[in-house]
């Protein structure tokens, strides 16, 4: 029980941390930042959940897959949409950005 | 006893560098601290005995952080931090939203029942022939979606950075 806690605890924090983040910053790859430490988050309490509650049924470490595959794809498409800011406006600060058309 | 040892230290380790990585001008040492803390986290993976996600978790967030860093570089006004800029908006609220997440996460981890703790878990091996057949029946149409899925953001992310020709 003290190590699925802990790693509760833990997840807890870094979802504070990376929600601090995705909201307090000002720059479009250090928002992305906030948002994988909170996805980060989600994939230590899905492991504990696996691993303290139900260790003999695979659909826990599934949707780490899952999480890790939504971690890549925020990334692609983050960067996507980064390099065409930086195309058309030469920033990717999000106080410029009213909206997303290029 | 043990296990909880290292998934603590491994766990603050992860939020020590996930601190540092809003808290230092550098964008290269934000990179590297995001990806320090990914280590962490796959510290605590290999700490609760989950081999497979915690190696996963390490290789993949190593390059995911190096291209990243490449990115911040790139993209940054001040990518060393030597000009002092702050950019950072709305601090007080955003440090109001992640206690209360934070907080209200904790509250949940520690009040709620979680009901009986299993010891045994499957080794090593057992556990990627368990995954591998999860993936293969009961999860299959999932993880062929999150394929389909993958191949729509790479198209839509070309699609958006490619350089249009006017």
């Amino acid at each position: 029980m003290a190590t699925l806690t802990v790693a509760l605890i833990v997840g807890a924090v870094l979802f504070g941390i990376g929600l601090y983040g995705a909201l307090s910053q000002t720059n479009l790859v250090m928002i992305m930042m906030g948002v994988e430490l909170m996805l980060g988050a989600a994939m230590v309490n899905l492991v504990a959940f696996w691993r303290f509650l139900h260790p003999e049924v695979y659909a826990g470490q599934m949707f780490v897959l899952i999480v890790m595959t939504v971690m890549a794809l925020e990334m692609t498409v983050g960067f996507g949409i980064a390099t065409g800011r930086f195309r058309a406006k030469g920033s990717v600060e999000m106080e410029e950005a009213g909206d997303l058309k290029g | 006893m043990i296990q909880a040892v290292f998934t603590g230290l491994f766990g603050l380790a992860a939020i020590w560098f996930g601190v540092v990585v809003f808290r230092t001008a550098s964008m290269v040492r934000s990179a590297l601290a995001l990806l320090f803390s990914m280590a962490a986290i796959g510290g605590m993976f290999l700490a609760m005995e989950a081999e497979f996600l915690g190696v996963l978790q390490l290789m993949m967030m190593a390059t995911e952080m190096a291209i990243m860093a490449i990115f911040m570089v790139m993209y940054m006004m001040d990518p060393g931090g030597l000009g002092g800029m702050d950019m950072t908006h709305q601090k007080r609220a955003s440090l109001v939203a992640g206690a209360l997440g934070a907080l209200g996460s904790l509250a949940v981890a520690v009040l709620a029942g979680w009901g009986p703790v299993e010891e045994r878990v499957p080794a090593a091996t057992a556990q990627v022939r368990g995954l591998g057949i999860e993936i293969m029946e009961r999860s299959m149409l999932v993880f062929e979606t999150a394929g389909v899925t993958i191949l729509t953001a790479m198209i839509a992310a070309t699609a958006i950075a490619i350089q249009r020709r006017r």
